[in-house]
């Protein structure tokens, strides 16, 4: 039983390439096969972050218009054999493909791997609505932010629209100090506001750049606490019922000043 | 915020925050102008006053969101009810 989900925000830096590389990095250490598909045609970045820049031959377009077949484009990841990458073009735009040429390249990848995840361009136009075009539901990624909150909602309202099951939220960049202090939305308060189950929180930690900048997904790295926030969201997708929570500890200021005084740190989980 | 008034005082940006978008994802929703609003506010309270006497000062009239829903939520405190019920 294979499944086609579409990592979409509507904004765009909310992290929906990092969590692309990184969910299927995750369910590929699961034992899963795992193609990421990104559909940001003409600002392709997902090679990059998954460090298979320099193996690229073949895009998502030369599949659609049969110029290559898809096991040519397909690139296989360095580190862990069962994920695959196929790239967008880069020197074409989001016109190049329409929506039932989208599905029906998602349906021919869904023969071949349990899991294809598409990482969706920022936006609300085409870019989006072939995104959409072949899931199976989608997970939309915030951060604790109004803005990116705001377009959230649209784009819940969107997914809604196009009649794919209730999407799942992924709350990125979490900082629990400054939810300490009240100077950032809490889980509760996005969770009220989005009315969207819950699948994760990845907390804001410079691992996620270092792991960028080497392009080695910090999925990979056993020790970090983002990269077992990923593994954790990819146990919940794949239907591993009760994945605890990870406690998140506060590293700011005031908690260290309360530390220091002896109170416990305020906590949250990822 | 300075360090003094974050001192002084326990409440953080995090409700601004949250007011902000409970009213703009309302009307992100709905899609009316602040001024078709008031129209709306203006026709409702001149039906609700050819029946009742109203405080037209102390009128509450908004609409709210829980969940996906909207609803347009008003509080209209009554001083005298003017007519008689049929």
């Amino acid at each position: 039983m294979s499944e086609c989900i579409v990592i979409t925000s509507g904004k765009g830096g909310v992290g929906k390439t990092t969590t692309s590389a990184n969910l299927g990095v995750a369910l590929a250490l699961q034992g899963h096969r795992v193609a990421v598909v990104d559909a940001d045609i003409g600002l392709r970045n997902l090679d990059v972050i998954l460090g298979l820049e320099n193996r690229i031959v073949y895009d998502l377009v030369h599949v659609i218009e049969g110029e290559c077949r898809l096991k040519q484009a397909l690139i296989r990841d360095k580190k862990v054999d069962t994920l695959y990458l196929l790239p967008a073009a880069q020197t074409r735009d989001k016109s190049a493909v329409s929506p039932e040429q989208m599905k029906d390249l998602i349906n021919q990848m869904k023969e071949e791997f349990d899991y294809v995840l598409v990482d969706c361009p920022a936006g609300i136009e085409q870019g989006f609505r072939n995104s959409i075009a072949g899931a199976d539901r989608a997970l939309i990624v915030t951060t604790p932010e109004v803005s990116a909150i705001r377009d959230a909602d649209r784009i819940i309202g969107l997914v809604e629209a196009a009649e794919l099951p209730e999407p799942k939220l992924i709350i990125n960049r979490f900082r629990q100090h400054m939810v300490d202090r009240g100077d950032m939305l809490d889980k509760d308060d996005i969770l009220e506001i989005l009315a969207i189950p819950l699948v994760g929180i990845i907390p804001d930690h410079e691992d996620v750049i270092i792991s960028a900048n080497r392009g080695k997904p910090v999925a990979f790295d056993e020790d970090s606490v983002v990269g077992e926030a990923y593994r954790r969201i990819a146990r919940r997708i794949n239907g591993e019922p009760d994945v605890p929570f990870i406690a998140l500890e506060s590293s700011g200021f005031w908690s260290n000043m309360k530390r220091w005084f002896g109170v416990s740190a305020a906590k949250g989980a990822v | 915020m300075s360090f003094f008034s974050r001192m002084f005082s326990n409440k953080g940006s995090k409700d601004d925050a949250k007011a902000r978008l409970k009213l703009l994802l309302v009307h992100d929703q709905v899609d009316l102008t602040p001024a078709q609003m008031e129209a709306m506010k203006a026709e409702v309270i001149e039906v609700i006053g050819r029946y009742v006497e109203i405080d037209r000062d102390s009128i509450d009239f908004k609409l709210e969101r829980s969940g996906g829903d909207v609803a347009l939520v008003s509080n209209v405190p009554v001083r005298r009810v003017t007519a008689r019920a049929v």
